[in-house]
């Protein structure tokens, strides 16, 4: 029964019936509602329980600022928590529970204790919970079940959440008077305009106004600008888009509802967007936010914002009670009473704060017949689970105490207004410090700190004339900023208005009692701050605003304290003896209302979240059944287990594979630079710590990379392609910090030397044919080169035609196997390396991975940069003098710094091998290495085990290690003590296991 | 020979994501020729080298192209360029380059490393907006621009066509993630990616 729905009116359709459940009870409401409108309409007053003390709350508000309503929608993975029954559509199905009240909205055990014992001060829960300090565990299991706000699904979200980047001349943020106004004067001066607002109808305050524009109702005034605004190309309408935040550079984000007023899931749409607005222009044209009055008892259901009461009452058909008293501290509020009047319900008093309140609208209501209370103010609201009746007294001159005996009035609505508070959330985001405005008796916002400007009520004009006004200005200006210099003329729109009375300022309501004794007057109704919790945080020592909202927590519910900051920052003021605008404000932070993850996250979720790097033969390898490693974002096969095959087997038969007759490997990934110009190999001479000005033609050299210090950075090979023109390889995960290296230098340091570099890594596709048969191999496909071993040697590069396509081939090994690294340009990749397979085959050709790889190279010493090296290693620590001349004309890269006393300790951490006592014991990588494991702790550390693998080929577990003083100390036993309690006694020997002086590559 | 050519996209043609008519096509080319071009753009022997070789000078204005014949010059930066042009005569230019051209100067060849592009449709705007954060309305990049920029979490050459619709130049080992990408932005106009013979 919608039993407090009027007979007609409001924006609803009233044909089209829409049934939702309410904490598992079935309610009707129209399309057109949302649900706190619904809920009324039903007559539904607790919809939730606060959050400290678990007392009633009922909707207070009809927007963004509603503190009490907050619901959590559907259930399962869509679930939303948190969200706003007055900003919630209504659509069939529709099912919301209250987020707090334990066990339920109706019971709630904390109102039990609230009754009990005496309010719970701010620090509560520190003060008493916290001794005996081990009961905490206890105590909190039960505090937390009665207390949080909303549940966030366990389930992944199937729905569908994107992102849009968007660039305008001027985003206009609100649709109400002054938006639409700014809005059409920067598209009729030509400019790209986004208008944004968060609800589902474009028109503001208009939606719920009974006034007119240019002689006409308000909302034909907002047809016109919508019509106008959408037949403009330039122009985007977005409505349900939340701007949440505004961030640097005119940056902001819009969360845009697109399927959440259908239903709660929406397959095959996106429910949700977030735009990423890069602006040029901003005009903020917020609106306002009503002001709540602190009285005692202020929270009991039925108590509500005199605005919100109007609009449900307007927009919604909904008449939230019977007899209504409204108490104000303005003029405006009497448009309420008015309103309530003419839907010919009654309106038992209005209480004015004002000793002589005499504006237009007061006299408007007077001649209804309605009876004004003035230098009055409702001291109390009586009533247990709904307001029964206002207590009301005089005030005295100065408005400072009562100054006489309280009355009552029976009532069940209890409407309220204390002036309005500018939405100047968005304005704060950019870091403009808001301003205090007597006149105005609130924050405006500050001087701008980006382009942007506020209009309308968001800056304090809060008559419908100066947000028209300021919102054309506004929007003139913003096109104009943007450069948009045609001619543009101020709009007129004329508006019938009186002008009203100032208003009185008046934060906390006096009382009979002392704030401390009066019943409980709550500032912050969502988190539960009352005004004796702010004064008693003064009398504790708190001074700065911001330390107050953290003590006491107001402002801190996910309603961001919209409705009771300026009362708790006055109070708070009043408290410390000072201004207002000495005490400030806190500052407003984004999101503007809670935003989703779901659209933060967009679509770079699950396969999209991050690029996977292909090679050309990725399919080749998918249908051997490859499994693959993550080398940044490549992804490169890891090793072919072959059914049934551990990985272990699987790599003891890949590297038994190399080293007895031949494997292939794909190295597509490794980074390789086109280099060119005429100082290309003197510049190769400063990067490399070995020369390569003398490197000729058709020869490779292999080159270590270091930073300023000295340390190692990268390693590769290096070929000379012709009279200066170099290749160089790098590691696969160095790539791109090789390249930005290189520049580095030229650019800022050596611009003299002209070399070009070009990043040549995914044209090639490389196929490592290694082992005794890789010759064999290549002779089956390649007809065109000598390739024996001496027309052909070691560290030289050849073109040639391989399986028809045009190829280069190096003989360069990582393996320390006869190698031939076959590259073709990518496109061919896949069809080249099918036919090395094929040509392979009679020699059981064995595709390898990384893992292969690097057992094969850990066998022969060879280094990985980034793995046996950690950033603190240089050449010399590897045992790599070999490739260090010190013989260049012009120095190299980090040579100054291999001379430092601390290089040359001989205590570093050097490059050994290890060799473990039990010959199948395979070493943790990164196991600690000591030289007395029963030595009392802390036990001096003698260095780590880099790289540890079990080598098929030799028959026992080979290991790379760092130790201090290593190169002297071979044939020393050493001991890794593991996690597990085992201690691995190793022997130290040299890094190079197998074939030592190098000869299975030369051959 | 063209069997043993698989272009970046080739496992992808064919693919279509939404219901319905596609309203957004993504056509891969068949192989084209790449060329990395630096040079010197104050040296009007450079310059003049290129246009002697190419049939237009390099541009020199940033983000912008310009095309002779059946060959296209990209912008890259200050003092580098990409040509595109049939993979039939990419050896010819490559070599009349070196030729024509003296002092400091670079050409690579990179036809392996990146595919081109053709990305058209209804939903294309929006399909770049869940893309790129750069500005493609027409206002700030009529025909003939071009851009390189991020795309998605990889990088691309934009540029825009005469005909309205974008050319994108996208790096092979990121091929297979775009076109994830692209075709998941599309879904809900109805996208296809097309290549080679099957326009």
């Amino acid at each position: 029964m919608q039993t407090n729905r009027v007979a007609s009116g409001g924006r609803i359709n009233r044909g089209n019936a829409v049934n939702f459940t309410f904490n598992g009870k079935a309610y009707q409401g129209f399309a057109g509602d949302t649900l706190a409108a619904a809920l009324l309409a039903n007559g539904v007053d607790i919809v939730g329980r606060s959050f400290k003390y678990g007392r009633p709350r009922g909707i207070v508000g009809h927007g963004a600022e509603e503190p009490n309503a907050i619901v959590q929608l559907g259930s399962g993975a869509q679930t939303v928590p948190n969200l706003r029954a007055t900003q919630v559509e209504l659509y069939e199905g529709l099912e919301a529970h209250s987020v707090g009240g334990w066990p339920s909205v109706d019971f709630d055990v904390r109102e039990v204790l609230g009754f009990m014992g005496k309010m719970m001060p701010p620090g509560f829960y520190y003060k008493t919970f916290m001794r005996p300090q081990n009961l905490w565990h206890f105590y909190e299991r039960w505090i937390r079940k009665a207390a949080g706000l909303g549940k966030a699904p366990l389930e992944s979200d199937p729905d569908c959440y994107d992102k849009l980047n968007q660039n305008c001349d001027v985003l206009v943020v609100g649709a109400g008077p002054a938006g639409l106004a700014a809005a059409s004067a920067a598209a009729r001066a030509g400019a790209r305009v986004i208008i944004a607002d968060e609800q589902q109808e474009f028109g503001g305050s208009l939606l719920a106004s009974q006034q007119q524009i240019d002689g006409q109702p308000a909302m034909s005034w907002v047809d016109e600008r919508l019509a106008e605004l959408g037949n403009n190309d330039n122009v985007m309408l977005l409505p349900r888009s939340t701007v949440f935040g505004y961030y640097d550079h005119n940056f902001l984000g819009i969360l845009e509802r697109r399927t959440d007023h259908l239903g709660i899931s929406s397959p095959g749409q996106v429910r949700q967007r977030m735009h990423r607005v890069r602006a040029k222009q901003v005009v903020l044209a917020t609106g306002a936010i009503e002001r709540p009055l602190v009285f005692a008892n202020n929270d009991l259901p039925g108590v509500m914002m005199a605005s919100s009461v109007s609009t449900y009452l307007n927009r919604y058909g909904v008449a939230a009670g019977n007899n209504l008293v409204l108490f104000t501290t303005n003029d405006n509020a009497y448009q309420t009473a008015i309103d309530w009047h003419k839907a010919g319900r009654k309106v038992v008093k209005i209480v004015d704060s004002r000793p002589e309140p005499t504006g237009a609208l007061v006299n408007t209501a007077r001649e209804f017949g309605i009876d004004v209370m003035a230098g009055h103010v409702v001291v109390e609201a009586k009533g247990r689970r709904r307001v029964k009746g206002a207590m009301v007294a005089p005030l005295n001159d100065n408005a400072s105490a009562v100054a006489g005996a309280a009355i009552r009035l029976d009532c069940d609505l209890l409407a309220c207004s204390g002036g309005w508070s500018p939405a100047i959330h968005l304005s704060s985001h950019t870091g403009a410090k808001p301003q205090w405005n007597d006149e105005l008796v609130g924050f405006v916002p500050g001087e701008s700190k980006q382009q942007e400007r506020s209009a309308g009520s968001a800056k304090g004009a809060y008559s419908l004339a100066g947000c028209l006004q300021q919102g054309d200005e506004a929007g003139r200006e913003a096109a104009r900023k943007a450069g948009l210099d045609g001619e543009s003329t101020a709009a007129s729109y004329q508006v019938d208005e009186q002008p009203q009375q100032p208003q009185q300022a008046m934060f906390l309501v006096p009382h009979a009692k002392s704030t401390s004794r009066a019943p409980v007057q709550f500032v912050d109704f969502q988190l539960d701050v009352t005004a004796a919790a702010i004064e008693l945080a003064a009398r504790e020592g708190y001074e700065s605003v911001e330390h107050v909202k953290r003590y006491t927590a107001m402002g801190f519910g996910t309603d961001q304290g919209k409705l009771g900051n300026i009362n708790g920052m006055a109070i708070l003021a009043r408290a410390l003896g000072r201004g207002i605008p000495e005490t400030g404000t806190t500052i407003f932070r984004p999101s503007y209302t809670p935003t989703t993850f779901g659209a933060i996250a967009g679509r770079d979720v699950a396969d999209l979240f991050d690029p996977e790097r292909y090679t050309a033969m990725q399919r080749w390898h998918q249908q051997q059944g490859a499994e693959f490693e993550n080398v940044g974002q490549w992804k490169r096969p890891w090793y072919y287990p072959k059914p049934g095959e551990t990985m272990h087997d699987a790599v003891n038969r890949e590297c038994l594979a190399v080293r007895n007759s031949v494997g292939m490997l794909d190295a597509s990934t490794l980074g390789k630079i086109d280099i060119q110009g005429p100082d290309a190999g003197e510049f190769l001479n400063r990067m490399y710590t070995n020369a390569y000005a003398k490197l000729a033609p058709g020869k490779c050299r292999y080159g270590l990379m270091l930073k300023e210090d000295g340390m190692i950075f990268d390693d590769g090979v290096t070929a000379c392609l012709g009279p200066n023109h170099y290749l160089m390889f790098t590691t696969t995960g160095g790539a791109a910090a090789v390249l930005a290296w290189l520049e580095l230098w030229q650019q800022t340091e050596w611009p003299e030397l002209q070399v070009y570099f070009t990043s040549v890594t995914d044209h090639w596709a490389t196929a490592t044919v290694t082992g005794p048969n890789a010759r064999k191999v290549i002779e089956k496909v390649c007809d065109d080169i000598d390739l024996s071993n001496e027309a052909f040697p070691f560290m030289d590069w050849r073109d040639a035609t391989v399986a028809g396509v045009s190829a280069r081939i190096f003989r360069i090994s990582f393996t320390g196997e006869l190698s031939l690294e076959v590259n073709v340009p990518a496109h061919h990749g896949r069809y080249v390396w099918e036919k090395l397979v094929e040509a392979g085959e009679e020699f059981g050709i064995t595709p390898y991975g990384t893992e292969t790889m690097h057992v094969l190279r850990a066998e022969k010493g060879f280094i990985i940069v980034g793995q046996d090296t950690d950033g603190s290693m240089t050449p010399a620590d590897m045992g790599m003098n070999w490739v260090v001349s010190q013989k260049k004309e012009f120095s190299f890269i980090g040579k100054r710094s291999l001379s430092r006393s601390d290089m040359l300790r001989e205590d570093r951490k050097q490059l050994v091998g290890l060799k473990t006592r039990d010959p199948q014991d395979v070493l943790p990588e990164g196991a600690q290495i000591v030289n007395q494991p029963e030595h009392a702790p802390p036990v001096p550390m003698q260095g780590h085990v880099t790289s540890s693998y079990y080598s098929a080929n030799l028959g026992h577990s080979i290991a790379l290690a760092v130790v201090k003083g290593g190169h002297k100390r071979m044939g020393e036993t050493v001991y890794c003590p593991l996690a597990d309690g085992r201690v691995i006694e190793a022997e130290i020997v040299s890094s190079i296991f197998y074939d030592p002086k190098g000869e299975r590559q030369n051959v | 020979m063209s069997s043993s050519i698989e272009t970046p996209l080739h496992y992808f043609h064919g693919q279509q994501t939404g219901s319905g008519d596609a309203q957004v096509t993504i056509f891969e080319s068949p192989l084209c020729g790449h060329l990395n071009l630096r040079g010197n753009p104050q040296d009007e022997q450079f310059l003049e080298g290129v246009e002697s070789v190419v049939g237009v000078k390099p541009p020199t204005t940033a983000g912008s192209c310009a095309s002779s014949g059946d060959i296209s010059i990209y912008w890259l930066g200050p003092d580098e360029w990409l040509l595109l042009l049939p993979e039939s005569r990419r050896a010819e230019v490559e070599s009349e380059l070196r030729n024509k051209l003296s002092g400091h100067f670079s050409v690579v060849d990179v036809s392996g490393g990146q595919t081109l592009l053709n990305v058209r449709g209804d939903g294309v705007a929006d399909m770049l907006k869940k893309s790129a954060s750069y500005d493609f309305h027409s206002n700030n990049f009529p025909a003939g621009r071009c851009v390189q920029t991020h795309f998605a979490k990889a990088t691309a050459l934009v540029s825009k066509k005469d005909d309205g619709s974008f050319d994108l130049v996208i790096r092979r080992s990121f091929a297979d993630y775009l076109a994830s990408w692209l075709l998941d932005a599309g879904e809900e106009f109805g996208c296809r990616v097309v290549g080679g013979g099957e326009v």
